[in-house]
This record gives structure tokens, C-alpha cells and sequence, in this order.
């Protein structure tokens, strides 16, 4: 339900495993390959000198000395940036409100009556949550339920978390979840994509299984 | 139609795992290295006391890695970073599926815990079976369903009957990835009830 960039998550998580990869590769070959070892060190000195000449080649006055360096540090700024983008685009999309509707948006410019006047209707997570809780209550399968609303590209979807007890039939469940969201479809006037989640948690760990012998 | 889109999708989404948690740890530890050197570079340009090292000291220590490192820690070190990007790799290519599977709905969009199941199927086998708590387990792997039943000691158990109702109620659920169901009964009993 969440809006993390799956996508960008796989690329990344893999060209940074590449990059280790290669970076452990050279390392071995270092430390086992005699001729490696010869070819590593010539490499990072000579990039270390051309890094030194590079720093010559755009001169500032004494205490930055170099454009470069200042292009250096930017990059690693942006380096910091883009880790930070990334950091921030896990997850995210939980919203308290479930549709929201305008009214009389249509009817403009006219006198100031009682018909066109704009309204905005918003329906809580919270009308949902209790009504189903209030309708699970007397259920003896269902320890605990969660109710909360998702946006995604295609509008909000509704996220039921079910908490079965233990031995208790996931299908009863799932019927009797359906049955419930067919009412709320009926409450709220059009449907909304919904996810049921019919879950193990603390809570069926310590509750017995119903006997029925 | 569009509505099916949906569902699937969010199905998908909920039995998969988005990898998050990997994906945060290495976007911490990469903005962690980056801040440290500009952190540095800027030192060293106001000919201040490094943190750690320099960027001219790093540089040196890189140059003189293979001259003053022992061959067997090289290889060791290389190693290492090797399984940190091969794990990696790894979590980015692999398929990521949870302990989870959805069960066919015309509503809503249906996922439930395997042990969920696995809680399940042990209880109707229990009652089909007239069994105590706990003589009935059940595993549900990636493809197969395998339950354990342990009879009651001198009880005759009926396997013909304990996998039909182990079938029926799998076939109940109407799950999205075909299980195949395996019905073990012990040689050991349990005693008395």
C-alpha cells in the first residue's frame, strides 16, 4: 500500500552491489595476483597525480586554491542529496481521509441561495474504522481489527487488518470481510478498492484455538 | 476490468516485500560516507585537524594498500565486500515473495499469513480427526502443504478421510498459488485422551 518506488529500490540495491562487488574483486586481486598488486598501485598514483595537476589547471585565490576542489565537494554535496531522496522516498501515502467530494461546484454567479453554495464533504478513516470494528466486535475468529486508508495513483484504497485467532478459517474471514466492505460500499455510495490483510499477531500466539469437540 | 488492475496490484504489492529496509540502511550508511568526506575535504582546505584522515592521507594509505596490507587480510577484506555486494545483488534481483498468499475474492483484494493457514488446516484436520490440540501441525512451504497428524494411541486414524478434508478446505480457500497438500501420519502416538 505504501508509495515506495519499488522499482528504484531494486536498481539501486543492485548497482550498489555491483560497485562492492567490483571493489572486492580488485581487493582480492591485490592481495592474491603478484602482478595485480604492481598495476593497483601505478593506477592510484597516477590518479592521485593527475588529481594533482587537475587541482593546477583552474586556480582560485589562496584559501579554496582550486575550482576543482570546490567542483569536488559539490558533487559529494550531491552525493549526500541524492542518499537523502532516497532515504525519504520509503514508504509514505497513509492519508486520514478517505474520498472527499465537491458540491455544487457547477452552479456559479447566480443569487445567494441555498443551492449554490460550495460545499466539500470529506469521509473519515475513522467513520469506516469504527463501523467495523463496531461489526466485528461480537466475532469470536477476529482478535483485533485496523482500518487505514492509502493514496496511490489510482485514488485511495481502504487497508483492512484483520487479526484471526488462532485455528480460525481464513475464508470465513474473507467471506465475512467481503460482506462487510459490500456494506460500506452501499454506505458510502461508490466503491473503493479495498485490501484485506488477514494476519497472525501477538495476540493469536497466547488466544487458545476455539474448541469444539 | 479496471478494478481487477487494481486488485492484482495491490495484491502483488502486499506478497512481495518492497525492500525498504535494506534500501534505508544503504542510503544511511552512503549519505554517512559522503558527509564525512566533504567534511574532510573542506578541513584539509582550511588546513584544519582532519577527522579520520585527509583526503591527501587517503589517497597515500589507497596508493600503499597491497605494499603494507598481508596478502590473506586483502583477501579476506575482498571477501567480504564481495558478499556484502553479492547479497545485495542478490536482494535487488531476487524475488522477494512473503510468507503470505492471496485468496480469491470478487470484492476486495485478499492477503492472509501462511500460518494463518497453516492454523487453519491443522484445526479441521483436528476436528475431522477427533484429535487434541497439538497432534495435528501443519507447515506451508512455497508450493507444498504438508501436515503431521499424531493419532491417539490405539484409535485407528482414517488417512483416506483426513487428506479429503485436508483437500476440501485447501480447495475452500481458492488460493492464488497451487499447493500441493501431503498428509504424514506418525508411527508414535500420544497417549490416552
Amino acid at each position: 500500500m505504501r508509495q515506495t518506488n519499488r522499482a528504484l529500490n531494486r536498481i539501486l540495491l543492485a548497482l550498489l552491489g555491483l560497485a562492492l562487488l567490483g571493489a572486492g574483486a580488485a581487493v582480492i586481486a591485490a592481495g592474491t595476483l603478484p602482478g595485480a598488486a604492481d598495476t593497483w598501485t601505478t593506477m592510484a598514483s597516477s590518479v592521485r597525480d593527475s588529481a594533482r595537476n587537475l587541482v593546477d589547471t583552474a586556480p582560485l585565490p589562496d584559501p579554496v586554491r582550486s575550482w576543482w576542489l570546490v567542483a569536488g565537494i559539490a558533487a559529494l554535496l550531491v552525493g549526500v542529496a541524492l542518499s537523502a531522496a532516497w532515504l525519504a522516498s520509503q514508504g509514505g501515502g497513509r492519508t486520514p481521509r478517505l474520498a472527499e467530494q465537491q458540491d455544487g461546484a457547477e452552479e456559479r454567479g447566480g443569487s445567494q441561495g441555498a443551492g449554490d453554495a460550495r460545499g466539500r464533504t470529506v469521509v473519515d478513516v475513522g467513520l469506516v474504522s469504527t463501523a467495523l470494528r463496531e461489526a466485528l466486535r461480537g466475532n469470536r475468529d477476529v482478535l483485533a481489527t485496523s482500518v487505514s486508508a492509502w493514496e496511490s495513483r489510482r485514488g485511495t484504497a481502504l487497508r483492512l487488518r484483520v487479526e484471526a485467532r488462532k485455528g480460525s478459517s481464513p475464508r470465513e474471514l474473507a467471506d465475512t470481510a467481503e460482506e462487510l466492505i459490500r456494506e460500506i460500499d452501499a454506505l458510502l455510495g461508490h466503491p473503493i478498492p479495498v485490501l484485506v490483510r488477514i494476519t497472525s499477531g501477538a495476540r493469536t500466539q497466547v488466544s487458545g484455538s476455539r474448541r469444539a469437540r | 476490468m479496471n478494478q481487477d488492475r487494481i486488485q492484482r496490484r495491490m495484491i502483488r504489492r502486499e506478497t512481495h516485500s518492497s525492500r525498504a529496509l535494506p534500501s534505508i540502511i544503504s542510503a544511511c550508511v552512503l549519505m554517512v560516507v559522503f558527509l564525512w568526506l566533504a567534511a574532510e575535504a573542506v578541513l584539509w582546505i582550511l588546513k584544519d585537524q582532519p577527522l579520520l584522515a585527509s583526503p591527501s592521507q587517503m589517497l597515500q594509505w589507497l596508493v600503499d594498500l597491497p605494499d603494507t596490507t598481508l596478502p590473506a587480510g586483502m583477501a579476506a577484506t575482498g571477501a567480504g565486500l564481495g558478499i556484502l555486494g553479492l547479497l545485495l545483488l542478490g536482494l535487488a534481483v531476487g524475488r522477494g515473495r512473503k510468507a503470505r498468499r492471496s485468496l480469491a475474492s470478487q470484492r476486495a483484494a485478499v492477503v492472509v499469513d501462511d500460518d494463518v493457514i497453516a492454523a487453519a488446516l491443522s484445526n479441521t484436520t483436528r476436528l475431522a480427526a477427533g484429535l487434541a490440540p497439538g497432534q495435528a501441525t501443519t507447515t506451508v512451504g512455497g508450493r507444498s502443504v504438508r501436515v503431521q497428524v499424531r493419532p491417539t494411541s490405539g484409535v485407528p486414524l482414517d488417512l483416506e478421510s483426513v487428506t479429503t478434508v485436508v483437500d476440501g478446505e485447501l480447495a475452500a480457500f481458492a488460493l492464488d498459488r497451487r499447493a500441493s497438500s501431503s498428509v504424514r501420519v506418525l508411527n508414535q502416538g500420544a497417549v490416552g485422551q
